[in-house]
């Protein structure tokens, strides 16, 4: 059976690696390729994923690179449809929600070629999110729903999803966690900033910070709520902030860089290795976020997570895990800071099928529907 | 309010004109028509807009035939450039095309909303290209019109009951509109001398690429005995004598039709035989009895009481359909009071101005 694996950004990579090298381990029943579509690309984060997550090159590089939504996918679509019509796979498979998951799963469901999604029937009920659109879309093709929590599994029955199309398998995404987690605790990115930055990180005694959303970094008013909060939470512990280039440039643009120098606690770095930022993440006081994973990666880790979005689409991060929603307001994200440093965070538990076998019993479903054909 | 309407293909020309003939009762919206020149047939397009009066494109991508993925890449990247530029306040799309899952997908990742004519409609064969272009369409649109009740049904089953709303079948009202043109002009030039016959049309891919269907196909039109009027696309009359068909007597093979003429010729016909979705719907609002060149419909309510029947490119069965005679016509309403123009136009206002 030849199966495809897509890739196309950041939160991809961390799904499909454990799966890739999981069905790797029954290379006499599966022939599966790597296929990078070339969404996220920057020299330095595919070392970081490539080299990190032990994985080998692409067998297939699309080179799509950045645009707008439609131009994007779009360009996907028409590289990746070449590589279906030569190279013709049984089932690809797609992971979580960016323009290539969606772009990949309609080429292949066109060509009639099977099509299993990796992290399905995740909903924000955000429709202005572009990741809820392909969620959506993905979803309504896709041949296979593999689903990392049961509320996802109620999603798609809400939506008419035939039940035999659907299987909870767990959280991928953990699977990495587990797997790495030995590594990352011999990560010495702590005493690496205290050295350059000249200052005393250490457990428990700084705030890990990714921020990346329009809504959040590039308007100049979401900045100014977010980085007036700094001001008053910097007071407490350190913030550690591997910001995003476009993220250096609005404030700048915005006229913040003032505001930025009084603060000393605040400490921006450049984008950060897989190992060294996991250290980042379980030793942290809490996290503030707006990403999808981070929040999950939290729960696991037990550390406090603040998420600066009305909603999320991973609903039990809220419910088991660490998890709590934060407006976009000054106050808001103080008041909840400190309520963390004074020692009343949230306790959590684990989901169910966090467990790090996810990609064992996703390929397991595989030899299964391999033995039936 | 300012509509961009997204067609590309024929079925979506009728539709839209529908749409666009009311649009003029509202001097508020202004309507932008883009064309993606999915059907590429230059002749066709051009015999659907003038005779139809459908205003003319501002726009065309011209984008041609392409594989699925190609064609839909295309126009996804020039729709969205072009939404760009036009801003407009919604996005209409029509149907199961290319074109329509394009559109849809182009404006909702700008956040401008999207109405989807013929919302709901479901073969629940996913081979088909259309389906998957109708599910996703239905996935991401914000304004769910469907042209019946079974397809509120199913929108209701995937959990879309806020966005739908059942506004009728733009093609019911652009039959009554039509079928009053036809009514005060003359027969059609093409059946002068004929008493009674049978018309067909035959253009999917599983009836005229697979030569076994093909040749079954036109086995049992040799076999009826009656007046087969059969308009046929330059490309299938191609693959017949390529096939080497042998065409009996009693088909009589005529230059594709327009619009208004194939509404003509199915008025004055005893039986409609197709492969087509549209026009197993146009022969059900005309009480004629449909033969269907497919094993499965979207258009489940023309089902009942004989009034069209599935017979794929089965022989006998196309045999036996032919021979029997359907009973009470009841489900009309099914289909709306005629009226699913201006109720949609209605919606839109209320919805995206």
């Amino acid at each position: 059976m030849k199966i495809h694996l897509i890739v196309g950004a950041r939160p991809n990579f961390m799904k499909m690696a454990p799966l890739y090298r999981e069905f790797k381990k029954f290379s006499d029943l599966f022939e599966v390729r790597l296929i990078h579509t070339g969404q996220h690309y920057d020299q330095k984060m595919s070392k970081v994923f490539f080299d990190d997550l032990n994985m080998p090159q692409p067998d297939f590089y699309l080179g799509v690179g950045s645009g707008s939504h439609g131009a994007q996918t779009a360009k996907i679509m028409e590289e990746y449809e070449k590589v279906l019509l030569e190279d013709k796979p049984d089932w690809v498979i797609v992971a979580g929600d960016v323009n290539s998951t969606v772009a990949c799963a309609l080429d292949a469901v066109k060509l009639h070629i099977k099509v299993a999604h990796l992290e399905a029937g995740l909903r924000s009920f955000d429709r202005s999110m572009p990741e809820e659109i392909n969620r959506l879309a993905t979803d309504a093709i896709s041949d296979l729903l593999l689903t990392p929590s049961l509320d996802g599994n109620q999603h798609l029955k809400n939506e008419g999803v035939a039940d035999n199309k659907i299987v909870f398998v767990g959280n991928i995404m953990i699977d990495s966690l587990v797997q790495q987690k030995n590594k990352a605790d011999l990560s010495k990115i702590l005493t690496q900033l205290n050295q350059q930055h000249n200052i005393k990180l250490e457990k428990g005694n700084y705030c890990l910070i990714t921020l990346h959303r329009p809504s959040n970094v590039d308007t100049k008013e979401g900045l100014k709520v977010i980085l007036d909060a700094f001001e008053k939470i910097a007071k407490e512990l350190h913030l550690i902030f591997p910001i995003h280039p476009r993220t250096q440039k609005n404030i700048e643009k915005f006229g913040f860089e003032e505001q930025i120098k009084r603060m000393s606690n605040l400490i921006f770095t450049e984008p950060i290795g897989y190992y060294d930022f996991m250290h980042l993440q379980m030793n942290a006081k809490f996290i503030l976020t707006d990403s999808g994973g981070i929040q999950e990666e939290s729960t696991y880790f037990g550390v406090p997570c603040l998420t600066l979005r009305e909603n999320t689409e991973r609903p039990i991060t809220i419910t088991e895990g660490t998890n709590q929603l934060v407006e976009l307001k000054t106050e808001t994200i103080i008041e909840k800071a400190d309520e963390i440093i004074k020692g009343n965070s949230k306790k959590g538990k684990i989901p169910d099928l966090w467990d790090g076998k996810t990609a064992e019993r996703v390929v397991e479903l595989f030899k299964r529907i391999r033995g039936e054909v | 309010m300012k509509i961009i309407t997204v067609i590309g293909a024929r079925p979506q020309f009728i539709k839209a004109a529908t749409v666009s003939r009311k649009l003029k009762d509202y001097p508020e919206i202004e309507e932008i028509i883009l064309h993606t020149g999915q059907h590429y047939d230059k002749n066709i397009s051009d015999i659907f807009f003038v005779e139809l009066n459908i205003p003319s494109p501002k726009y065309n991508l011209n984008v041609g035939s392409a594989s699925h993925g190609a064609q839909t890449a295309k126009m996804l990247n020039d729709i969205e450039e072009i939404l760009l530029n036009e801003k407009p306040d919604c996005v209409l799309v029509y149907g199961d095309t290319n074109s329509t899952i394009a559109g849809a997908m182009a404006a909702v990742k700008l956040h401008i909303p999207v109405a989807h004519v013929e919302a709901g409609l479901r073969s629940f064969n996913r081979r088909m290209p259309e389906e998957i272009n109708r599910i996703v369409t239905d996935a991401v649109s914000d304004l769910l019109l469907a042209p019946t009740k079974n397809a509120v049904k199913q929108l209701n089953l995937e959990g879309k009951q806020e966005s739908t709303v059942f506004v009728g079948d733009v093609m019911y009202d652009s039959v009554l509109y039509y079928k009053n043109m036809i009514d005060k002009r003359e027969k059609p030039a093409i059946i002068t001398g004929i008493e009674s016959f049978y018309l067909c049309t035959i253009h999917r891919a599983e009836n005229t690429d697979i030569e076994e269907n093909l040749r079954a196909i036109f086995a049992a039109l040799a076999q009826t005995k009656k007046t087969i009027l059969l308009p046929l696309h330059p490309r299938t009359k191609h693959i017949i004598s390529k096939m080497n068909i042998k065409i009996a007597k009693n088909i009589r093979i005529v230059e594709p039709v327009g619009y208004l003429d194939m509404l003509s010729l199915l008025v004055h016909c005893e039986k409609m035989i197709t492969d087509s979705g549209g026009v197993q719907k146009e022969a059900y609002f005309l009480q004629k009895p449909c033969i269907t060149l497919r094993n499965e419909t979207e258009w489940i309510e023309t089902l009942e009481n004989g009034w069209n029947t599935l017979c794929g490119a089965n022989m006998q069965a196309i045999l036996d359909a032919c021979d029997s005679m359907p009973g009470k016509q009841t489900m009309l309403e099914e289909f709306g009071d005629g009226n699913a123009a201006d109720k949609i136009i209605q919606l839109m206002l209320k919805k995206f101005s």
